[in-house]
């Protein structure tokens, strides 16, 4: 777990997020901004394969930087005219947001910096027992909130397409066609 | 790679979005920087999954469901977005202020 290579591959790929993430925040075009959430979404994927959590390295790739990603650039499409790179992306709160965003930060790696986590050298299973066992806990113990999450999905589908849905004028009736004349014997 | 660096990885990625959040004036960016903030959430479950219990499954569970409940999120908050763009015209959100008392 500690081999040298896992220490660089951990290094490089959280810096991959971390200035990504700057991007998606302090870029002045929305595009770009979107476009950097795909570097930070694969650095985390990779992330979770250095923590051996495999299936949500597959999930991270498929939801996030395939699903999710597609959503925030269509929704930029559709927005494109208010979308100008000239005009200014940070409200006045900017000012505020650093050093708020610097305290939350300091407050919260000095508290996990201070604990001294009880860690356990454990390695866990396999990757592909690892999916079992997961889907097995979804069918078992977890089915109530594994079901809930669904609900939640559908709900949240069809309250997209319901807002989102442009309201049309109701089409004006076809003209009448003309009877088809019959064809002689 | 550690337990403690992969938690500050994580509260630098929160602070990130949590500024995104904060300072965006188009709101799309601004859902962008709470997918970040979420994101961060589940390398933080992730983390403590590796390292502290390797072999229960309730962290995966959650991070499974945090997920469907982040893409839900990116749905509705989009869709509701481009329903104030076609009643107000902008995305900007210091522009959409017909509720400031």
């Amino acid at each position: 777990m500690n081999s040298l290579g896992m220490q660089i591959a951990f290094y490089g790929l959280s810096a991959v997020v971390l200035v990504a993430a700057l991007a998606v925040v302090t870029r002045r075009n929305v595009a770009h901004a979107a476009f950097a959430l795909l570097p930070c979404f694969l650095g985390l994927a990779g992330l979770y394969a250095a923590l051996d959590a495999d299936f949500f390295f597959v999930i991270q790739v498929l939801v996030y930087a395939g699903a999710i990603l597609v959503l925030f650039v269509f929704a930029l499409m559709l927005t494109r005219d208010v979308v100008n790179p000239t005009t200014p992306q940070m409200n006045r709160l900017t000012g505020y947001a650093v050093p708020m965003a610097l305290v939350l930060l300091l407050v919260t790696s000095a508290l996990l910096l201070m604990h001294n986590w009880r860690t356990t050298a454990d390695a866990p299973a396999e990757a592909g027992r690892q999916a079992a066992d997961l889907g097995v806990a979804l069918i078992g113990p977890y089915a109530v909130p594994f079901e809930a999450a669904s609900l939640i999905l559908l709900a949240a589908l069809v309250g997209a397409v319901v807002l989102a849905k442009t309201e049309r004028e109701p089409e004006p009736e076809p003209p009448a066609l003309a009877p088809i004349p019959e064809e002689g014997p | 790679m550690t337990l403690t660096g992969c938690l500050v990885v994580s509260a630098l990625l929160f602070a990130i979005g949590a500024f995104g959040v904060i300072v965006r004036r188009n709101a799309i960016a601004m859902i962008m920087g709470v997918e970040l903030m979420l994101n961060a959430a589940n390398l933080n479950f992730l983390a403590f999954w590796r390292f502290t219990a390797p072999n229960s499954i309730e962290p995966q569970v959650f991070v499974l469901i945090g997920i469907t409940i982040a893409a839900a999120e990116a749905a509705v908050g989009l869709a509701v977005i481009l329903n104030v763009y076609r009643r107000f015209g902008t995305i900007h959100l210091d522009e959409i202020s017909t509720l400031k008392g």
